[in-house]
């Protein structure tokens, strides 16, 4: 809730205007780029034969395995039992400190919004400051504060100098929000007007209609089945009273992983972890979220007078830490995951120019997550498109994925592994996730290990394990008109491919 | 509370450019052109063994000519539907293959690509970038295609989002004069009636390795750049450029109202002011000037906008103020607003009250404890924004493509301690006149008037 729109921001700020090839025009979109570009058509292996690559650079790379910057975690717990993962990095002069509560909508109990309302007050009032006072100090020492609250966790995250007196003063301040919040009568109010507001604004969005239908379709009376932000109906009762019950329980140390890295040592790390702990509440860690129940396959619709139809299929994944997770990783990878080069990207906008993107991925959660594949077409071409992705996932599921598709998945998910810890941010997001999941240490080596090992069968019997090609739930949202067949696929000339070397 | 504030200013004071000094040093950033007139610039960062390339062509949306709006942004497409040595979507295969992330972005200003990798394979990136600079294939058949996904793009980016669509219009008003007034996806009657060749002929034109900027930051060094750089770029001839004019607009236009009907739920206020950037205004101080009373305004939680009119008096549920300093050309200091429904209030009341800030501004200085907040954010952006080599090489980049240097990121923190307390006023007082404005009122369909 905190929009920290600043001046620093005003540089890299002007690519609000810029428009993504992939990812739009939009002036707010700050949506992740899925990738930029298209790819071709995958029906020869790919690393084979005799035929020399016709890029030199490739010829040249050699086989060596890839550096990537060094993670110590290094791993305890405070006084009041809050776990803490920390990775010194001392090249900035600035630290990042996460705090993750399971403190999600899925422990709103009956109330939608409960979660997402305490997290959002929490920077509205502490003794002696209003949330004006508690901004400027934050501002006023260059520090970053922000926080979120999604269906598992609830985030509360500083960014801020390492130098002492700057350390010390936003760390007072954000222990001060985090652990004593007051929750402002009046600031309760102005914020539900704001999620109000809101809801109105929703109602311009087709694709965020459908993706509340869609998570209602497939949760039912799981408590993953309602919006993390709560309902029309739902936010105005909500009291102070609630905020600071849900806040006395929910916030406590021993709900909390705490995640840490940059210009610190150990010492100093500890007494960090050891200071904000020591402002929380005192508790143990809220109960497990229960398993949810398989929905019935189905269609629904929702009436949207747009140009395009959104199109989401989804049904029940895997929970987090899951024994199948790598496998399914990996078949989704070339199905439909990370953009181009996907079979669903592949035949639904590379041969048919139905759409501007598709993908569809594991969201891997406390409780299992949805598998969910989105896309968005014109309106006269819904039908058509949806059958096309039903059969796309029929035949990947019956033949699963080919020995080709398979190996270059893998050299995929390794070369990009130095990517996933090369900034202070990236690394402050994989310790937050290991220690909110409970993952082991060494989880991040373990599972590019394991997805190295895996063989054709092991991925198309785990595909097959956990996805059912007549068990999805289907949401459309989008007008009702009269339906045309689908342009014919272009087949292209197949490529001699570029030899990309075996590791 | 002021007892922190009051000790953050002193200690500002203190220490101003202590950071900064710790910030830069480590950071040795080269530049060099190659003989073909490509410019290069590569900024060392060692933390991680990853780097990023960008390309950014000096071509854009406001180069476009009526009737040929989206050219910039449909070629960026096509650029990866092949060339000489890779065929129709090959190169992304490859780049996926090889773990890399990959984009590319059009704006009005520019074109740009680029490639995430690990740095023992930069010149994959390179070798494939170049080849789509020295020989785009363009074919037919794939522009067909891909002209659908583009129309798609524009439906579910604009068309279909009422904000986007209300903005579009909009723009066209504030820019009587200059090609800033294209949407960058183009109009879709002009998407339907683009042909190849006019990619051809705008790629033609403009994509030459002396319009060009290659942006590298990660862990490389310069003379590892320059080899591979001089490898696979060099080869490539220079060409005789078009003349590219800045995109110049009129001062005063006077003033102009806009009623838009989308479907939406909300009204919402658009203002905009005609003014110039730090590429058409002589005196920096001026532009600076503009910068910082964006930032005063809605430069973090604590500024006037959120402060007062969010929380204070409740008028908006949400406000915000933004400048592009760096542009080719003249730009706009815009302001956006929507009322507070829930407690009765109007656009005409909320267009009010932003006049009574501007007019604020033109009357008072800024206090000293506000403009310290706004100093201690720059100082610790500067050091943040190291974290991401990405962001470095788009920062740079864009300054370089807008005709500024990438110089400017270094001593933002003097650029902006230059500016006083009668230079915010002068600036406000310049600007922020009726005949510069432009507005929209967005509303609702059903709607009449508000």
């Amino acid at each position: 809730m905190n929009d920290s729109r600043t001046l620093r921001r005003s540089l890299p700020g002007l690519l609000l205007a810029a428009c993504l090839a992939l990812t739009g025009c939009d002036q707010d979109a700050p949506v992740p780029p899925p990738q930029a570009a298209p790819a071709t058509t995958e029906t020869r292996p790919a690393a084979t034969g005799g035929d020399a690559p016709r890029l030199e650079s490739l010829a040249s790379l050699d086989e060596q395995p890839l550096a990537r910057r060094k993670l110590d975690i290094q791993t305890w717990q405070t006084a009041e039992g809050a776990k803490v993962l920390f990775v010194e990095a001392h090249e900035l002069p600035m630290f990042d400190l996460r705090l993750t509560f399971a403190a999600g909508s899925s422990q709103d109990a009956g109330t939608p919004g409960l979660a997402l309302l305490t997290n959002a007050m929490l920077n509205e009032g502490v003794a002696g400051k209003d949330v004006t006072a508690i901004a400027q100090g934050f501002e006023g020492l260059g520090a970053d504060f922000s926080n979120g609250s999604y269906r598992d966790m609830a985030v509360a995250s500083l960014r801020s100098l390492s130098a002492a007196d700057k350390r010390t003063a936003a760390l007072e301040l954000f222990s001060e929000v985090v652990g004593r919040p007051t929750f402002p009568e009046d600031s309760l109010q102005r914020i539900k007007n704001q999620l109000l507001a809101g809801f109105e604004f929703q109602k311009q969005n087709p694709g965020k209609l459908a993706s509340l239908e869609l998570f209602e379709q497939l949760y039912g009376a799981h408590p993953y089945a309602h919006s993390s932000e709560g309902t029309a109906e739902s936010v105005p009762g909500i009291s102070v009273q609630q905020l600071r019950e849900f806040h006395a329980r929910a916030y406590a140390a021993g709900n909390l992983v705490i995640a840490l890295v940059g210009d610190l040592d150990r010492a100093q790390a500890e007494a960090v972890a050891a200071q904000v702990s020591a402002a929380l509440p005192q508790g143990p860690a809220l109960p497990a979220t229960p398993a949810p129940e398989a929905p019935p396959a189905g269609k629904h619709h929702i009436e949207y007078p747009s140009n395009q139809t959104h199109l989401l299929l989804a049904q029940l994944g895997i929970p987090r830490g899951h024994p199948d997770y790598a496998a399914l990783y990996l078949g989704n990878q070339i199905l439909g995951g990370g953009g181009f080069g996907t079979r669903l990207m592949e035949e639904v906008r590379e041969k048919r120019g139905l759409t501007y993107g598709i993908y569809s991925g594991f969201s891997p959660m406390r409780a299992a997550g949805p598998f969910m594949i989105s896309m968005q077409t014109r309106a006269e071409l819904t039908d058509g498109s949806l059958q096309l992705v039903q059969q796309l996932v029929r035949d990947y599921l019956a033949e699963g994925p080919t020995e080709a598709e398979l190996e270059r998945s893998k050299r995929e998910i390794a070369g990009s592994f130095p990517l996933s810890t090369a900034s202070n941010a990236n690394i402050v997001g994989q310790l937050g996730s290991i220690g909110f999941y409970d993952l082991p240490l060494t989880y991040l080596e373990d599972f590019m290990g394991e997805i190295q090992t895996l063989t054709v069968e092991q991925v198309k019997a785990a595909m097959n394990k956990h996805l059912q090609s007549d068990g999805f739930v289907i949401v459309t949202a989008g007008p009702s008109v009269e339906q045309q067949p689908l342009p014919p696929p272009t087949e292209r000339p197949v490529e001699q491919p570029s030899a990309v070397p075996e590791h | 509370m002021h007892l922190t504030l009051r000790r953050a200013a002193a200690l500002l004071l203190g220490a101003l450019y202590l950071p900064l000094v710790a910030a830069t040093d480590s950071q040795p950033t080269h530049e060099f052109f190659l003989d073909n007139g490509l410019k290069v610039i590569v900024r060392e960062d060692h933390r991680a063994p990853v780097v990023v390339s960008q390309l950014w062509y000096k071509v854009g949306s406001s180069y476009e000519t009526p009737g040929q709006t989206g050219l910039s942004h449909a070629l960026e497409h096509m650029m990866f539907k092949g060339s000489r040595k890779l065929g129709p979507g090959e190169a992304s295969r490859i780049l996926r293959e090889l773990g890399a992330e990959e984009n590319a972005f059009t704006s009005d200003d520019y074109t740009a690509y680029y490639q995430v990798l690990a740095r023992d394979r930069l010149a994959v990136a390179f070798e494939l970038e170049a080849d789509r600079l020295a020989s785009l294939k363009l074919p037919v058949e794939e522009f067909t295609r891909e002209i659908e996904v583009i129309k798609e793009e524009r439906r579910l980016r604009t068309d279909d989002k009422p904000n986007a669509l209300a903005f579009e219009r909009f723009k066209t008003v504030t820019y009587p004069a200059s090609g800033y007034r294209n949407p960058t996806i183009g109009w879709m009657a002009d998407l339907e009636r683009m042909q190849a060749d006019e990619l051809r002929a705008w790629y033609e034109q403009w994509y030459a390795p002396n319009n060009a900027t290659l942006v590298v930051v990660g862990d490389v060094t310069q003379d590892e750049v320059r080899s591979l750089a001089e490898r696979y770029f060099g080869p490539i001839a220079k060409r005789p450029l078009p003349s590219a004019k800045a995109p110049l607009e009129l001062d005063e236009p006077g003033e102009r109202r806009l009623q838009l009907h989308v479907n939406t739920q909300l009204p919402s206020l658009l203002m905009a002011f005609n003014v110039p950037s730090l590429s058409t205004k002589a005196d920096a101080h001026q532009i600076h000037a503009l910068r910082l009373i964006a930032a005063l305004l809605d430069g973090g939680y604590s500024a006037r906008l959120p402060e007062r009119l969010e929380r204070g008096e409740e008028l908006v549920t949400s406000a915000s103020a933004w400048y592009n300093a760096y542009a080719r050309g003249d730009s706009l200091f815009m302001l956006s607003a929507v009322p507070n429904v829930q407690k009765g209030r109007s656009l005409a009341d909320v267009e009010s009250r932003l006049w009574a800030e501007l007019d604020l501004l033109k009357q008072h200085a800024p206090s000293r404890e506000e403009l310290e907040r706004v100093r201690a954010q720059v100082i610790a952006g500067l050091v943040y924004e190291r974290d991401s080599i990405t962001q470095q090489a788009t920062t740079i980049g864009q300054l370089e493509t807008v005709g500024l240097s990438w110089r400017l990121m270094d001593d933002e923190l003097a650029a902006l301690e230059a500016v006083t307390p009668e230079d915010i006023q002068q600036a406000a007082r310049t600007y922020f006149t009726p005949t510069r404005l432009s507005v929209a009122h967005v509303l609702p369909e059903e709607s009449a008037d508000e």
